[in-house]
């Protein structure tokens, strides 16, 4: 036997101690690999036949295996000879309940505001908030709504007696960021919004949205768009999720898109959550209209940003597979110590 | 906006199947939100005609016919009303599945062979009519199978168009983009007709007196026309499109404006006073009854379609009842205009009254078209009305406007898409797409927006174009670069986030509510300062009368709410804004802090049956906030007594940072609290949330750790139940000399033996040096201190215990 192949006998002789279970199992190791009749005087008298060379090699090697094997074989012995643990002794109950205050929870909405709060942070936003009553130049005008557009109907917006209204997204924030600093502008902007929307499984008057924006002298095309938003659905849904684009209108982007992820759940499949599609609609987004540029006094020509929005009950809703979006709004403690 | 594919296919050479299409148009812009396949194929459906009627001997609802399909004559039985010698209408044959399901047998029906079915439009899946059997026109062939006249089987195509494209709101607008997208031939509709008796002119005179509400109008007079049913492909096609067919020449209006977009209008010109079209807005105390038969409401700023006399309609959304067109209409005077789409949008949600045609002319409608449609529509009435179209057409056309030149730039498409796409494919997209390209060059090139595509203004327009047409996933998703803009921070946001971690730490949930609340929610709570609240004067509904102007309410409703659910024990926190209408300005918002706690929140597990008091809920809260205000770092917090509505005078505390006030701690009043059927004290503290978050980062300031050991002396002090333990803690820390560090109440005791309102209360003082190790003698001596200012000031009896 040379020097590699006792080193093999050493492992495996190791492995079979830790592997025997009962002493008597140990006993049976121990004969076969140190007994009389056992592989370490047959490894001994093989040394003879070896090289001179190989000899003092494989000699040292044996000595070695003799150590080890003999250590490992004592550690074994001690460890099964120790009395079994019994669950509570006299007047030592440690099954009983432990006793320290638990944790609260985070809400829903804002787990998902806070996560991406940290995962555009990561890639270089910061936050800026707004007031939930807002001008109406800043909602609408600012963001080049056209002034017949639906959305400024009084059946679909809250407006205030003193003529402003309830911002029906966070949109307005980043018209504010806008006109108070110059680009580069790389922002979120999560809060609340209003809509006159009856209340019902997936719509609430009362709602929250986190809004971006980007504008920059270089980048901010809609490529980099779709690489901050795949970054985006990779750490909120899962590394494995997709996304996919579609082209759409919104008046102050353009080129609008609508963003979709492909669902997380099942995997583009389809199942309950993707209602069967294999992708849930999340995003609004597009290259800022040179338009709104022009409202806020920067240059255009020299710009090029984009800006996407979406909102952050309907993320809850599928990534925590909350079914009804009331149920986050009715405050139950069973509902929410859940989310500890 | 339903769209039939072989109707779609009429205009474009395409035959990619109707799945292909949606994909290719969803992706393109056009969402394609269903495809629904039509069945009814109609199969064993053929045209008979009813020869003759007999009674049914056996029922008097009953008759027999004798029904010629194209062969023989065979016996039907039929209850419908309009069954009658020489109308044509639907055979069922034997073994013909209906609509239902079932199927046509040939059997006796009360005793008479019935072999085949005459049917209803129900019956067939046409529409819901079931009034009588489908009659056919006159000239149909007997024989004929149905599905023949009707159309094979279809699928439908279910758009949701985006509100900057009106032009889609077509079948040949859709027809537009298919032909773009597949590389196919687009094919129009034929227009042509013959002109015959006196012109126009001579008939019918227009004018506008609301340019601006009015781009253009245009009028023509088809004389001679036979009303009836319009032509059964016609009738199917409106049909499926979710439209139903009233009678030809309402179907033809209707049939053009799916076709392109063009709302169109015919009025019975022998009802038009003088031949006269005025377009003007409505006059002081001018009435119109719409056709639906209700008297409008007309108000000045409306725009009205008039005669020489009185309005005729409600322009671009309703004609009125007395110009319609009836069963003896002879002469048709058709319109086909543009009107201002904010006109007539007002109009709309002033009345409440949208229709088709209204929500066409809100989204924009191309005034160059507006001819070529009333071709169209001269074109069908001709045919399939037996109308002869008087020569030319009346048009006035103010709001004509050369079209728009369009530079675009290939750098500037690359800038904004990320990629590079090569100039002869942009110049080649807006080809196809029908935007004429009228000159280019290395750079970029120059396009003429066409009339039909109102939301091409600018060169980003055309950019949007490109990327769709491009193909949205040719674009890669660059990797994201992070780069900070300067001179901004995260700060204020992790301070908030670091608070909200803290009232979680110290075990609450956090709850969300709406910004809203009923009218009377705060009344118990801040009536008051009723002025401040700011009503929404459009609610949804009654419960979101108000934003609030606290926290508090809510808070305690959620405890209710919880209670009711049997969940006895709660402690919540909600961070959010409220709002109050200071006299003289804005509309103010303030963040707030809110906390509630209910039932033994405060206890541990196994001491959880005993009711909860008042004071413990008061100082579990007063502990909670004392605590948040020490991991927030809020500089000098303080609690005095206070007083509020909504809290219980005993309880209740003023909670201050430094001089300022920035909240109420305390125990709910019991009135608010029975209310809810809350039967147990519970506690709620409602705080500006600025100072909880303001210092959320300070550095600490650092002491050394104490190099000698300190010496701790205890003392029980029996003393009136109206002492204070602030009180006492002041004496104390008055008469007792720096090397104090630490006055600590440990025990509370209450017991006959020592005396009626009398109580025990029990601390620890610790005395430290920094310069040296303190003896029994120096604590002996300040403990001696101590007690001589606490027996100076109160009626106390003091025990030392060592
Ligand atoms: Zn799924």
């Amino acid at each position: 036997m040379n020097k590699d192949r006792i080193e093999e006998a050493q492992a495996e002789a190791l492995e079979a101690c830790k592997a025997a279970e009962t002493p008597e199992a140990l006993e049976g190791v121990r004969i076969t690999y140190l007994g009389r009749k056992g592989l370490l005087p047959a490894m001994m008298k093989g040394l003879k036949g070896l090289a001179p060379g190989e000899r003092a090699a494989a000699g040292r090697a044996a000595n070695a295996f003799k150590e080890a094997v003999t250590q490992a074989l004592a550690e074994r012995r001690r460890t099964l000879q120790a009395p079994a643990p019994v669950a509570g002794g006299p007047g030592a109950d440690t099954s009983l309940p432990g006793r320290w205050h638990r944790l609260g929870s985070m809400h829903p909405v804002s787990r998902v505001i806070e996560e991406a709060v940290r995962i555009f942070g990561e890639v270089g936003f910061t936050v800026a908030e707004g007031p939930d009553i807002e001008s109406a130049y800043h909602n609408f005008e600012a963001l080049n709504t056209p002034p017949h557009h639906p959305s400024l109907d009084p059946q679909d917006t809250f407006w205030l007696d003193s003529g402003e209204l309830l911002r029906t997204q966070t949109s307005p924030v980043q018209i504010r960021v806008m006109e108070s600093r110059q680009p580069p502008v790389r922002v979120i902007t999560p809060g609340r919004c209003y809509r006159r929307d009856t209340t019902d499984a997936t719509h609430s008057a009362n709602f929250h949205q986190i809004e971006g924006l980007h504008v920059d002298e270089n980048g901010g095309s809609l490529s980099d768009l779709k690489g901050v938003l795949a970054h985006f659905a990779h750490e909120m849904m899962g590394p494995e999720v997709g996304v996919r684009f579609r082209p759409h209108f919104f008046p102050f982007t353009e080129p609008s898109v609508e963003c979709d992820f492909s669902c997380h759940v099942c995997g583009g499949g389809g199942c309950r959550v993707c209602k069967f599609s294999g992708w849930i609609e999340i995003a609004g987004a597009g290259v800022v209209d040179p338009r709104v540029y022009a409202k806020v006094g920067y240059d255009a020509e020299r710009l090029s940003g984009y800006a996407f929005g979406m909102g952050v009950e309907r993320i809850a809703m599928v990534k925590y597979g909350i079914e009804d979006i009331r149920m986050l709004y009715d405050n139950d403690v069973r509902f929410l110590e859940q989310f500890a | 906006m339903k769209v039939p594919v072989s109707w779609l296919r009429d205009y474009v050479a395409c035959d990619a199947a109707p799945e292909t299409l949606a994909e290719r148009l969803t992706f393109s812009g056009t969402e394609v939100e269903a495809v629904t396949p039509v069945e009814a194929a109609f199969e064993g459906v053929v045209v008979g005609e009813i020869r003759t009627v007999a009674p049914h001997p056996e029922a008097d609802r009953l008759r027999i016919c004798h029904v010629y399909d194209g062969r023989t004559e065979r016996p039907v039985v039929c209850g419908a009303p309009n069954a009658a010698a020489g109308v044509k209408a639907p055979l069922a044959t034997a073994g013909t599945r209906l609509a239902d399901g079932t199927r046509v047998g040939s059997a006796a029906i009360r005793g008479q062979v019935s072999n085949g079915m005459l049917c209803a439009e129900d019956e067939l899946g046409i529409s819901d009519d079931h009034t009588g059997i489908m009659v056919l026109p006159e000239d149909t062939v007997p024989g004929t199978p149905f599905a023949e006249l009707m159309g094979g089987p279809d699928s439908i195509l279910d758009i949701e168009v985006t509100w900057n494209r009106p032009d889609c709101l077509s079948i040949i607008g859709i027809a537009r983009e298919v032909a773009a997208l597949f590389g196919a031939e687009l094919r129009l509709p034929p227009v042509d007709f013959e002109e015959q008796g006196e012109p126009v002119e001579a008939l019918a005179r227009v004018s506008v007196d609301a340019a601006a509400a009015c781009p253009r109008y245009t009028a023509r007079v088809i004389s001679d026309v036979t009303l009836g049913p319009g032509p059964l492909w016609m009738q199917r096609r409106l049909m499926l499109a979710g439209q139903r067919p009233i009678n030809n020449v309402v179907d033809i209006t209707n049939y053009v404006m799916l076709e392109t977009g063009q709302p169109l209008h015919a009025f019975d010109y022998a009802l038009l006073e003088d031949g006269r079209i005025v377009v003007r807005h409505a006059r002081q105390g001018e009435a119109l009854h719409t056709l639906d038969g209700v008297a409008r409401p007309i108000t000045p700023e409306m725009l009205m379609i008039a005669d020489a006399r009185r309005p005729v309609a409600l322009a671009g959304i309703m004609g009125g009842a007395g110009s319609e067109i009836r069963p003896d209409t002879r002469r048709v005077l058709l319109e086909s205009a543009c009107f201002d789409p904010g006109t007539i949008r007002g109009t709309v949600s002033t009345l409440g009254l949208s229709t088709e045609s209204a929500y066409r002319y809100e989204r924009g409608v191309d005034p160059a078209g507006a001819e070529w449609c009333s071709r169209r529509a001269a074109h069908l009435l001709a045919r399939h009305a037996g109308g002869t179209v008087a020569p030319g057409v009346a048009d006035v056309y103010p709001g004509q406007s050369p079209p728009r030149r369009i530079r675009c730039r290939y750098e500037r498409v690359n800038r904004v898409l990320g990629v590079a796409v090569p100039g002869e494919r942009v110049a080649s997209i807006l080809e196809t797409l029908q935007i004429p390209v009228v000159a280019r060059d290395a750079s970029g090139c120059t396009v003429e927006a066409p009339s039909f595509r109102r939301d091409i203004e600018i060169e980003a327009d055309l950019i949007e174009e490109v990327a769709r047409l491009h193909g949205l996933d040719k674009i890669p998703a660059a990797l994201p670069q992070a780069r900070r803009a300067p001179g901004v921070s995260n700060e204020a946001v992790y301070a908030h986030q670091a608070c909200r971690r803290s009232l979680i730490g110290l075990g609450l949930h956090e709850i969300v509510n709406y910004s809203f609340v009923g009218a009377e929610a705060p009344s118990q709570f801040d009536a008051e300062r009723r002025a401040e609240w700011i009503v929404l004067p459009n609610p949804v509904s009654a419960d979101y009368a108000l934003l609030r102007a606290m926290l508090a309410p809510q808070m305690v409703d959620t405890l209710g709410r919880n209670l009711a659910r049997q969940v006895g024990t709660a402690a919540l926190f909600e961070m959010g804004r409220v709002f109050r209408r200071k006299p003289g300005t804005a509309n103010g918002e303030t963040a707030r802090l809110c906390v509630g706690l209910l039932g033994p929140a405060g206890r541990g597990a196994l001491d959880r049956r005993r009711p909860v008091e008042a004071e413990e809920m008061f100082l579990w809260l007063k502990g909670c906030i004392e605590s948040l205000g020490r991991a927030q770092h809020v500089p000098d917090l303080s609690m005095r007594p206070g007083r509020t509505a909504w809290l219980d005078a005993s309880w209740t505390v003023e909670v201050r940072s430094g001089s300022h006030r920035i909240g109420v701690l305390g125990v709910l009043a019991e009135s608010i609290r029975r209310e809810r059927r809350m039967a147990e004290p519970a506690a709620v503290a409602e705080l500006d949330l600025d100072p909880f978050v303001a210092h959320a980062f300070a550095a600490p300031e650092l002491r050394p750790i104490p190099a000698y050991p300190g010496v701790a002396r205890d003392m029980a002090l029996i003393v009136d139940e109206a002492v204070a333990h602030e009180t006492i803690d002041g004496i104390i820390r008055q008469a007792a000399p720096p090397e104090l560090t630490r006055v600590s109440l440990f025990d509370i005791f209450r017991a006959e033996g020592i005396g009626r309102g009398r109580k025990s209360l029990a601390y620890t003082l610790y005395y430290r040096s920094a310069e040296r190790t303190l003896t029994d003698e120096d604590a002996n001596g300040y403990m001696a201190r101590v007690k001589e200012a606490l027996r100076k000031a109160l009626n106390v009896e003091i025990r030392e215990t060592q």
